[in-house]
């Protein structure tokens, strides 16, 4: 990130920071995380990256993405980093790869799914990162990324 | 080398759940079945849970239950079990688990029988689950062609009518990768196979060609698989209206096809073929249904272990 850059994404204290999100998918992360109202969060869209020539950055304070959150951003933009940072230092930091294999944060996307009458948590196959597809375990209907129904 | 002891205690949920090998395993198995069989099922209770009306998986699993001393329970339609009541699927199958040795199942929901087999312990049969499987039925539509074709291997098969909803079609169209198919399909645009289906041919290496025109895709065809445009499957009545005359096989038509070509349906048939066709030769969709029962007793008594006296 450059100088004109870090100005307009300032330093976070306390917070997580998931940087390297695929050009535009910032405000669709947001929307999936369903933070607090109250929460301080900037955001970058459309910013340059040597290493994908746009790309998005959120910093959101005070608050530390858990697993299942992570999980849900690792499906919308598997290229992302996400970093912890306490006292403004980096306390953790790893990519957000989608897992093989997930239950539950996600709905199947077929209205003639089992899963979409019964009490259950949906099982889903990853069948590829770029781009994103998942397959329902049950009624084996592939999915695109941009009809995900989140959990 | 496959054994009856491989299939013992199975789920039946995709035909993909099955290698060439153990399909073969079967249909030799259902030939000696169709011959001889005894009682291997005596005192054996198979329950036959019926969500969506069937006539001929039920009867004719109900038939090889019967055939084989077994006795079957359970009931034909969602209305009459406690469905109705608002029962979960998942409560439902822990309960008859505990009536029976082996569970039928057909509904209307896609993912079904995966979704039952995961809370019981016993063996659970897909007799066809919405749009998406019906393996039993696949069964025996490869018995069906190796009976009236001879072989299975390197055929021409060519699917008519409604590809996009018809479950007996994804479940036959993807198996017969294993056995160097090519394959036409002949539809309407609305009703093509779904594209997970095609990906899935094409993934797999099937030869496959898309067509609107019968009369084009019949001249090389060793089968000829038609299929109903299913009224229950669509949400909008004009759709079906569009639709549900799109093919009409007739003797007329037949003229396109060769003198050995196979004609399997997986019925129920309603405007699709002439009554007319029924008694050429090539007509083999009522024997395909009788052939269900031989299939269905072999796979019964495999799942359950009771296989070996017959195929000794």
């Amino acid at each position: 990130m450059n100088m004109e850059q870090s100005y307009v994404v300032p330093k976070l204290d306390h917070g997580t920071v998931i940087d390297h999100l695929r050009a535009s998918t910032a405000l669709r992360c947001l929307q999936v995380l369903d933070l607090p109202m109250d929460t301080r969060i900037t955001v970058g869209i459309n910013l340059e990256s040597g290493r994908l020539g746009r790309k998005d950055i959120i910093k959101i304070s005070d608050y530390e993405l858990k697993g299942r959150e992570a999980a849900k951003l690792a499906l919308i933009s598997p290229d992302a980093t996400l970093s912890i940072i306490r006292d403004y230092k980096l306390h953790g930091k790893h990519d957000l790869t989608p897992p093989l294999r997930f239950q539950g944060i996600m709905r199947c996307v077929n209205p003639g799914c089992i899963t979409r009458a019964e009490r259950t948590t949906g099982s889903f196959l990853v069948l590829s990162n770029d781009p994103v597809v998942v397959r329902c375990e049950y009624c084996e209907r592939s999915i695109d990324a941009s009809d995900f129904i989140w959990d | 080398m496959v054994a009856a002891s491989d299939f013992v205690g199975r789920d039946v949920i995709t035909v993909g759940d099955f290698q060439r090998d153990e399909i073969l395993f079967l249909l030799d198995a259902a030939d000696r079945f169709e011959k001889g069989h005894g009682t291997p099922l005596a005192g054996r209770v198979i329950a036959t849970l019926f969500f969506e009306p069937s006539t001929r998986t039920r009867l004719s699993f109900e038939a090889a239950i019967g055939r084989l001393g077994g006795h079957a329970i359970g009931f034909a339609e969602g209305g009459v079990s406690s469905q109705s009541k608002g029962e979960s699927l998942s409560d439902t199958v822990r309960v008859v688990e505990g009536y029976s040795d082996l569970l039928l199942i057909r509904h209307p929901r896609e993912g079904a029988a995966r979704l039952a087999a995961e809370y019981v312990d016993c063996p659970v049969v897909n007799c066809g689950d919405g749009a998406h499987q019906h393996p039993t039925q696949t069964f025996l539509d490869l018995y069906t062609i190796r009976r009236e074709v001879g072989r299975l291997d390197n055929l021409e098969v060519v699917f008519a009518g409604d590809l996009r909803y018809g479950r007996a079609v994804h479940s036959l169209v993807t198996v017969l990768a294993l056995f160097d198919a090519r394959i036409t399909l002949v539809s309407p645009g609305f009703l093509r196979l779904p594209e997970e289906q095609l990906e899935a041919l094409e993934s797999l290496g099937v030869s496959y060609r898309e067509t609107e025109s019968l009369e084009e895709a019949l001249p090389d065809a060793d089968v000829l698989y038609m299929t109903r445009v299913q009224r229950e499957r669509f949400t909008d009545p004009l759709e079906y209206e569009r639709f549900k005359d799109a093919y009409r096989l007739d003797l007329e038509t037949l003229t396109h096809a060769r003198e050995d070509l196979a004609i399997l349906h997986p019925l129920p048939r309603v405007t699709e073929i002439a009554p007319e066709v029924d008694n050429k030769p090539h007509a083999a969709y009522f024997r395909q249904a009788h052939y269900g029962v031989a299939v269905r007793k072999a796979l019964l008594a495999l799942l359950l272990g009771c296989a070996d006296e017959v195929l000794k």
